[in-house]
């Protein structure tokens, strides 16, 4: 093992935001908005936002009074999507670009009780408090039949992903929980992406593009040179990407 | 039967280069202005002037060649189609 | 009712209007009624390969654009009547390529021929989605290389999403075609093998068409291959595929492993 000289720790984190996107006239989506919060109290609070304007033609001015009038219902805009430079300043939320699309978040049900359950298995029912609107879903997998062809972008944030097949350079499967390959993983796999570093990448055949798992990256450079080629596994220790064949 | 019967001893590249040339020659001319299609245009307008017939009984066919081009225009004029002055 | 394949590759210069052409030319000699549509709008290609260069009158644009029936723009062959040509147009570019338009003539060229082969530009944007939209085959034209390997399995993921049979939820029958084949390139290890690209692409083999010059002399002539030398090497993979493409189960021979076993135990020694 060669030791490297320190340098500050840059990661990658993946989380999953929700995304608004409004509608004009303004005034009247937001009155649908007042609505959708006092069916759900405490929805958005601490609950990252982004606000997506790439079908609106708003200037500066217009877009402010836009994040400022969420802000005064307690919806704090983290980023901004489709904006162009000249509709952001310094006071503003930041221009987010890149962003995938996940599975459309649920909203809870008006009376505060049981939250929407993913189909796969029968699990009670967990009763939301209003002070903790974290949402969880029950575990669940995506298992696909064919390739991923070169191009293709799976993301499932609910849980595993199986490929019976592989998945081709210039693709790329991102799982909120682990990522098996019964196949040659020559793409990109990104596990665990909702913030689980528990999940695990599997292949049969190791000659990946890029790598991860909850947000800590590994490129095609960085992977074991004996592993290229050969069924392996990769899981997370101490926030490192660790690596075995698996036999 | 094999065209190479014919091109047995001949190489190639010239009938290649024969083909390119005649081609280039009427593609370079600045689209509309090549004289056989203008020559189309207006004889089809002509023959709408005095005729009404459907677009099938129509057929058009053209051979650009080095020398010499030919149109060759298909009409069938129904008996009774005479327009009216 | 004819049925409709799609020639495409992703990757440009890899053999799809030659192979547009040479698989034609090889229906229409079993007497199917065949026309060959050419969607490189702008940079048309396949009425050169066709020999048809100097007939062209009106082009697929002009049938779009009502400027023009379908019967007078089809080129018919000169030397096999069950063979014709929709040219592409060279002066307008793919803007001038709508959806309903391309339905249209796609439909009523079904209705008159046995099979209608569309010729794909390179790419993956409005042409080459087009060709595909309305194809119940496809043949996915690979070079046994890198970059056309990939763009294949991109243009392979496509298929699957952007044609009427897939929105439809149906299967498009896929086939790879690997052409320019080097055999020498293969002995001494510097291409691809045919099974490694297989594996990767994880479509069914039509055929392997070697490189060979009778290719270049074909096109340099003006006519497909397999009416050029019916008994050259690429023509006889051609006539093979095409008898594949009919249904029939013929083992893909790879070209140059033709020595039986006496030819590999002594194939490599001095002569």
């Amino acid at each position: 093992m060669l030791t490297e000289a320190r340098s500050i720790r840059i990661k990658g984190r993946s989380f999953l935001a929700v995304v608004l996107t409004p509608d004009l006239p303004f005034e009247d989506w937001l009155v649908r908005l007042d609505d959708l919060a006092a069916r759900s109290a405490g929805f958005f609070l601490g609950r990252p936002v982004v606000l997506d304007v790439s079908e609106l033609s708003l200037d500066r001015a217009a877009l402010k009074a836009m994040v400022a009038a969420l802000g005064e219902r307690g919806v704090r805009v983290m980023g901004i999507e489709g904006a162009r430079p000249s509709q952001l300043d310094a006071s503003m939320p930041p221009g987010m670009v890149g962003g995938r699309p996940a599975a459309d978040v649920e909203m809870p049900a008006a009376d505060g009780q049981a939250e929407a359950q993913k189909p796969s298995k029968a699990q009670p029912a967990e009763v939301r408090e209003a002070a903790a609107p974290v949402v969880r879903a029950a575990p669940s997998s995506l298992v696909l039949h064919e390739p991923v062809r070169s191009g293709q972008s799976i993301v499932f944030p609910e849980g595993d992903v199986t490929v019976i097949g592989s998945i081709a350079s210039g693709a790329e499967v991102i799982a909120g929980g682990s990522i098996h390959v019964y196949g040659a993983l020559r793409g990109r796999a990104l596990a665990g992406s909702i913030g689980n570093s528990a999940a695990r990448i599997f292949c049969r055949k190791l000659e990946a593009e890029l790598l991860a798992i909850d947000g800590i990256y590994k490129t095609a450079d960085d992977l074991p040179a004996e592993l290229r080629g050969q069924a392996a596994q990769l899981w997370l220790e101490n926030d490192a990407i660790m690596a075995s064949r698996l036999t | 039967m094999s065209v190479f019967d014919f091109f047995q001893k001949k190489k190639t590249a010239p009938v290649a280069r024969e083909r390119l040339q005649l081609l280039l020659a009427h593609e370079r001319i600045s689209p509309g202005s090549d004289l056989v299609s203008i020559l189309r245009e207006e004889i089809l307008a002509v023959i709408a002037k005095h005729v009404e017939i459907e677009g099938d009984r129509l057929q058009i066919r053209i051979d650009r060649g080095e020398n010499v081009s030919i149109l060759e225009i298909d009409v069938e004029i129904p008996a009774k189609a005479a327009r009216a002055a | 009712m004819g049925k409709v394949i799609v020639v495409t590759s992703g990757k440009g210069g890899v053999g799809k209007t030659t192979s547009t052409a040479a698989l034609g030319a090889a229906l229409a000699q079993r007497n199917e009624k065949v026309v060959v549509v050419d969607f490189d709008v702008g940079l048309r290609n396949l009425d050169l390969v066709m020999g048809a260069e100097r007939r062209v009158v009106y082009d697929m644009i002009n049938v779009i654009q009502g400027d023009a029936k379908l019967t007078q723009a089809l080129i018919r062959d000169k030397r096999l009547e069950t063979l014709f040509l929709l040219p592409a147009s060279q002066t307008r570019d793919k803007d001038c390529l709508t959806e309903e338009g391309v339905e249209r003539v796609i439909g009523e060229l079904k209705k008159h021929f046995d099979w209608v082969i569309c010729d794909s530009p390179a790419g993956i944007e409005r042409g080459a989605t087009l060709a595909m939209r309305h194809a119940d085959i496809a043949v996915v034209v690979t070079n046994p290389e890198v970059s056309s390997v990939r763009d294949s399995d991109r243009i392979i993921g496509l298929l699957d999403a952007k044609t009427e049979k897939a929105e439809r939820g149906e299967r498009i029958e896929k086939h790879l075609l690997l052409t320019r084949y080097d055999v020498t390139r293969a002995e001494r290890g510097d291409m691809l093998k045919v099974d490694d690209v297989l594996e990767i692409l994880s479509i069914p083999l039509l055929g392997i068409i070697p490189e060979s010059m009778d290719v270049l002399r074909a096109s340099n002539l003006g006519a497909p291959v397999t009416l050029a030398d019916q008994n050259s090497a690429p023509a006889k993979a051609y006539f093979e595929a095409v008898r594949r493409l009919n249904g029939e189960v013929l083992p893909v021979s790879i070209p140059g492993e033709k020595r039986g076993l006496f030819g590999k135990i002594f194939g490599r020694r001095a002569a």
